[in-house]
């Protein structure tokens, strides 16, 4: 075989190339602003960004088959309001029951998207866009203009407040399963199987409906439990929260390389691309770049990347034309 | 040259009243009466007069659902739009208050509708290898990034911002005899719309595409120009939505066109158009407009809040979508029994 | 008669809404055999390997597995009785690794873990039993069509099937991949494996099977020795009546050239290519698939953009920038796949016929459907289709009847002047084809320039005047009518294996 160039390489291995643009990134950060590279400051972004590494594992199930679902921070609201109104009218207050019964309500949310797009062959956008509205309005509607405070989530805020291994463990926890998941079992592989061809998958006896609904289900329940986490980190439930969140789960998902037409992304590219966005979020007000820019340059850096796969795949074509001998 | 067999082949078309009758349409009418009657029903103040007078807020979205109509039947799908409406309605408001006349502030307004599409369309058309929804989702984000950045280092911050010089706004706000001057704009472009798609070569290429973009494409069709011109159309149609919705809100801010994208869909799927692209016309869509309108009017009336209103949306849009798989599975069931 | 069958079927008869498409059929297959199973499209052959490999369950009929018998429910069954099908178009996993394709649903796991080392070393040992030249890490989306299809054969074997179906398996192959192709099969039948053959070529059936099996209309015709049956008795058995003169080529005076291409190239696809074709002329492109003939083809029609070369028609350049410019200017293409490039199968036939031409047809850009309507019947009957009316769907229609009506659409566009049709014939029965060849001398008859590319052999010598052959994105020679045989287009078609080393990648 022939040894390939260093430029073959990284356009064959996403993951390297995102472990040079994040150390370029630390790097320029780090020489405009120092104390961005502390100890403190990098677990804060890990913290202040748990609740988009934990759904960018669902949103990788989702886009392997090709699909997508902007429905999970409505999710993330519905539940999360729902286990805040729970203390606030001191009806539990019991920190595991509430994340069971948080993803519980995400489990149920997923389930519908993914029934419906499996069985109903409904295109994932359309249906997570009704959803979208549909679990915020219901976490309007059932906080009736109320939010749950600090002090009615008091004991349960410990849980995820500054400092508490909480979150860090669910965080790793979360990443070491879907890692082996998605790697060496046989749900992992067919949820890339069906994402890469459909058709063939059916034919050799993969349950796809099945398949579809487990991966949106598995999308609301990481949904539901970013929800029940957010209330104990951020220590409040209201029902605008996390609003258009779900935008950063899928840039960390297209930035970590996950195909848009499936069967391509894995969970060490996810975890990467997560990592970039959680960096841009926290450094930007430390180059003194104001807040309200972040959606602007987080939509731009979106549609670079997507764009700049093509041309990419382009480029990368076109050579292998002209290596055609003729 | 004439077939040896001569066989001959029929090209009388079929169907007639009756068909039509028995259409979706025809099933819209029905339900469009039954939500009126239940709006009386429900609410004491609902009658001809106040439905007209509340009645242009939600009828800037229908300018915008025509738009969305085509992209639809083209087989793409364009979840910028509501974001587009904040934009131009920001940029708007913005320049009249830094001195424009209303005129120019109408032009800008149209304009950047208008360049929003067309860069939409241009990177749908460019990037074909990309889906629309990834496209427009970034857009989305642009769009309403835009207007975020522009209400704080333009405008005077808080996200938010009014018409200082409403005068021009309260201009089209008017009423021509009972009717709202919204009321004879959506009828016109609603007809031109309609008649462009169902009749003209134009529409039929629209469906060519939607049914089979490589077949459209080997018959000499112009497939990406055509996207680009409706991409183009509809971002025009966003502006004139956000125009319409400003003589109703006189100002704009971070959350303003925030569903409408989920809410003209929901119009055009209802209406009987397919997500999947070649299927459906915008005459049901329309019906479907004006039922959604009813509605929404209907609710506000009995103060319910516009989340709830925003699920029953996005209840009807997901039913509506399952019609066609829960009716094919209820024919399979009888065909097996 | 104690015949050693490893596989019977008896009296099957399935049924879709409205149709049966299989009506009392038998089929024996003997251990150790390879069997052909030949029948026109729509004859009911793919429903048939359908119900063996479980997709489809038959409403009567028994199937006998080494004198069992066995009902399946699904694929799975089948599978793990040791039945495998691969089918023409690979139904591979593109993203995934030729491992991962080798072994999808049958993984290697022991504690709920999948063996990706062991896996992979089997894989491995799997191509290496197929000569294959690529390993088992590779991206199956990067491999050729003749090498995806050897990961489906490696599949089979990883499952220790017994029987092997191969579903045209040649249709997408090259010669020097076919005859590759051959030798595995013989090579999978001396290790005791039993095989189903379906193909349309008769090379591939007198190169590899004993017996072979016809059906015809849903029905089981016969089963007859390979050795012991001419070829017109065979195509008499699979179309009912004996097809004479197939090729209707006329000699008709030639007029002058009224088109020719000068060097079209483009990067990776093809070189430096040059013909002409005259007045009334029948040229034929022939070629491996992967030559470059239809990419050649594509890009003066405008479907795609050369990097260079000139287009004349009747002496005068042309500047081709889309199709719609090949289109006004006379030069019209009936698409290799029509299924996908030629119609629109939801929509009406009418509207399929009048698609090109509703412009012209219009009034100030509104579309006058009884123009189109009239128009349409008439071309549809002008090429006898087989239809009920305009409306019905094209995908309602059989392989051939598609084609006449994209042969239809071509002929609504009145100002043709050269016909391109790229592989009018694929697929579809021996009685369209004949009157597919039909069409195309009368089309001779009446002037136009047509340009044919086909692999089909027969199909070639006979109804072209002259033959341009390409090799490797180059045409390598002219032929003309008088001084063609197999031989020499064959010698054309294949690259010179002193002249280069190593060849194309």
């Amino acid at each position: 075989m022939k040894k390939k160039s260093i430029g073959q390489f990284l356009s064959e291995s996403r993951e390297a190339s995102l472990v040079i643009v994040l150390a370029v990134l630390l790097i320029v950060v780090g020489i405009i602003n120092p104390s961005f590279l502390s100890f403190t400051n990098i677990r804060q972004i890990f913290l202040n960004n748990t609740l988009t590494f934990i759904m960018a594992l669902g949103m990788l199930c989702v886009m392997l088959t090709a699909g997508i679902d902007i429905s999970i921070t409505s999710t993330l609201a519905f539940a999360g309001m729902s286990i805040g109104l729970l203390q606030k009218y001191n009806v539990l207050h019991n920190t595991f029951l509430l994340f069971v019964i948080g993803a519980l309500i995400g489990v149920v949310c997923g389930f519908l998207n993914g029934i419906i797009i499996a069985k109903g062959h409904v295109a994932p956008i359309i249906c997570t866009m009704g959803f979208m509205y549909i679990w915020r309005g219901m976490a309007y509607v059932i906080s009736n203009n109320n939010w749950a405070s600090g002090m009615d989530v008091a004991g349960f805020s410990d849980f995820g407040k500054d400092g508490a291994p909480g979150p860090y463990i669910i965080l790793i926890l979360a990443y070491i399963i879907f890692f082996i998941v998605m790697k060496w079992t046989r749900f992992g592989r067919r949820i890339y199987a069906v994402g890469s061809n459909t058709e063939a998958a059916q034919v050799s006896g993969i349950n796809v409906d099945r398949t579809l609904t487990s991966v949106y289900t598995i999308m609301g329940f990481l949904a539901g439990l970013a929800g029940v986490l957010s209330v104990s980190i951020y220590a409040s439930a209201q029902p605008n929260m996390q609003y258009g969140k779900e935008m950063d789960v899928i840039a960390a998902c297209v930035i970590g390389g996950v195909s848009m037409s499936g069967g391509r992304g894995s969970v060490a590219g996810t975890f990467l691309g997560a990592l970039i966005i959680g960096i841009i979020s926290k450094a930007l007000p430390m180059v003194n770049i104001p807040n309200f820019w972040q959606n602007l340059i987080k939509g731009v850096i979106i549609l670079a990347v997507v764009v700049l796969n093509v041309v990419t795949q382009r480029t990368m074509d076109r050579q292998n034309l002209l290596r055609r001998e003729m | 040259m004439a077939g040896k067999s001569g066989r001959e082949i029929s090209a009388v078309p079929e169907g007639g009243i009756k068909s039509k009758l028995l259409s979706w349409e025809g099933a819209l009418v029905l339900i469009l009466i039954g939500v009126n009657i239940l709006g009386v029903a429900i609410s004491p103040n609902y009658n001809v007069n106040n439905v007209l007078r509340e009645m242009p807020r939600y009828l800037a979205e229908i300018f915008m659902m025509f738009g969305m109509g085509y992209i639809l039947v083209l087989g793409d799908i364009d979840i910028s739009v509501g974001a587009l409406v904040c934009l131009a309605g920001t940029v708007t408001v913005l320049s009249s208050n830094a001195g424009a006349p209303f005129i120019v502030a109408v032009i800008i307004c149209l304009g950047v509708g208008l360049l929003g599409g067309m860069l939409n369309g241009f990177i749908a058309t460019r990037f074909t290898e990309l889906p629309t929804m990834i496209v427009t989702l970034g857009t989305q984000i642009i769009f309403r990034g835009i207007a975020e950045v522009l209400f704080e280092t333009w405008g005077n911050g808080g996200g938010t911002a009014s018409m200082a010089d409403t005068k021009g706004l309260m201009l089209l706000a008017k009423k021509l005899g009972p009717f709202p001057i919204a009321f004879f704009c959506v009828i016109i472009v609603g007809v031109i719309m309609i008649v462009v798609l169902a009749k003209t070569t134009f529409g039929r290429k629209l469906y060519a595409i939607g049914s089979n973009k490589t077949a459209a494409y080997y018959a000499g069709i112009k497939v990406e120009r055509i996207r680009f011109i409706c991409y183009s159309l509809l971002g025009f149609l966003s502006g004139l939505c956000a125009l319409f919705l400003l003589t109703a809100t006189f100002g704009s801010n971070t959350t303003t066109g925030q569903g409408f994208e989920m809410e003209v869909i929901a119009m055009c799927v209802f209406g009987g158009i397919a997500t999947t692209g070649g299927k459906g016309n915008l005459t049901g869509a329309f019906i479907a407009a004006f039922i959604i309108v009813c509605l929404r009017i209907a609710l506000g009336q009995r103060n319910i809040n516009t989340q709830v209103i925003l699920v029953i949306i996005g209840l009807m849009l997901i039913i509506s979508v399952l019609v066609p798989s829960i009716s094919s599975a209820i024919t399979a069931r009888k065909k097996r029994a | 008669m104690a015949e050693d069958l490893i596989l019977e079927l008896k009296g099957i008869t399935k049924i879709f809404p409205g149709v049966k498409a299989l009506n009392k059929v038998h089929f024996q297959l003997r251990r150790g055999e390879v069997h052909a199973l030949m029948g026109e499209n729509g004859a009911g052959k793919s429903t048939f390997i359908k119900v063996i490999t479980g997709v489809h369950a038959a409403e009567e009929g028994q199937m006998f597995l080494e004198g069992q018998e066995v009902h399946f429910k699904g694929p799975r069954d089948a599978q793990e009785a040791g039945i495998a099908a691969v089918y023409q178009h690979p139904t591979s996993y593109p993203t995934l690794s030729v491992t991962e394709n080798i072994f999808m649903g049958h993984e290697d796991v022991k504690s709920g873990m999948i063996q990706w080392r062991n896996m992979n070393a089997e894989a491995q040992k799997l191509l290496d039993s197929l000569d294959a030249d690529f390993k088992p890490t590779d991206e199956v989306g990067a491999l050729t069509i003749a090498q995806q299809q050897m990961v489906e054969i490696a599949k089979a074997l990883s499952t220790n099937a017994k029987i092997i179906i191969l579903d045209e398996p040649t249709a997408a192959l090259t010669a020097n991949e076919s005859e590759k192709l051959y030798e595995i099969v013989e090579r999978l039948r001396d290790e005791g494996k039993s095989i189903i053959f379906i193909s349309h070529r008769f090379e591939d059936m007198y190169r590899l099977a004993t017996r072979v099996t016809v059906f015809r209309d849903s029905q089981y015709i016969g089963t007859y020795d390979v050795d012991g049956i001419s070829n017109a008795d065979l195509i008499k058995a699979m179309v009912g009546r004996e097809i004479t003169d197939m090729y209707p080529k006329e000699d008709i005076e030639l007029g002058d050239e009224i088109f020719r291409v000068e060097g079209m190239t483009r990067t990776g696809y093809f070189k430096d290519v040059s013909f002409d074709v005259k007045a009334g002329e029948i040229i034929g492109l022939t070629g491996l698939v992967g030559a470059g003939r239809t990419e050649t083809i594509e890009s003066i029609c405008g479907i795609t953009r050369p990097d260079s070369g000139k287009v004349f028609l009747e002496g005068k350049e042309l500047t081709i920038k889309e199709p719609v410019d090949a289109m006004k200017a006379g030069i019209i293409l009936l698409p290799e796949d029509r299924q996908k490039q030629g119609l629109i199968l939801s929509w009406g036939l009418g509207r399929n016929v009048t698609l090109p031409i509703q412009g012209e047809l219009a009034n100030n850009g509104f579309n006058d459907e009884k123009k189109e309507r009239e128009l349409a019947k008439q071309r549809l009957e002008e090429v006898d289709t087989k239809a009920v009316t305009i409306f019905q769907p094209a995908s309602s229609l059989s392989g051939g009847n598609q084609q006449k009506v994209v042969v239809a659409k071509a002929l609504a566009q009145s100002n043709m002047k050269v016909v391109i049709m790229d592989e009018p014939t694929k697929g579809i029965d021996v009685g369209a084809k004949k009157e597919i060849y039909e069409i195309m001398g009368q089309l001779a008859k009446k002037g136009y320039g047509i340009i044919m590319i086909s692999s089909e052999m027969p199909e070639i010598i006979g109804m072209s005047d002259r033959i341009f052959v390409m090799c490797n994105g180059k045409v390598s020679g002219c032929l003309q009518r008088s001084e063609v045989t197999q031989e020499r287009i064959l010698e054309l078609s294949m690259e010179k294996s002193d002249s280069k080393k190593g060849g194309a990648a």
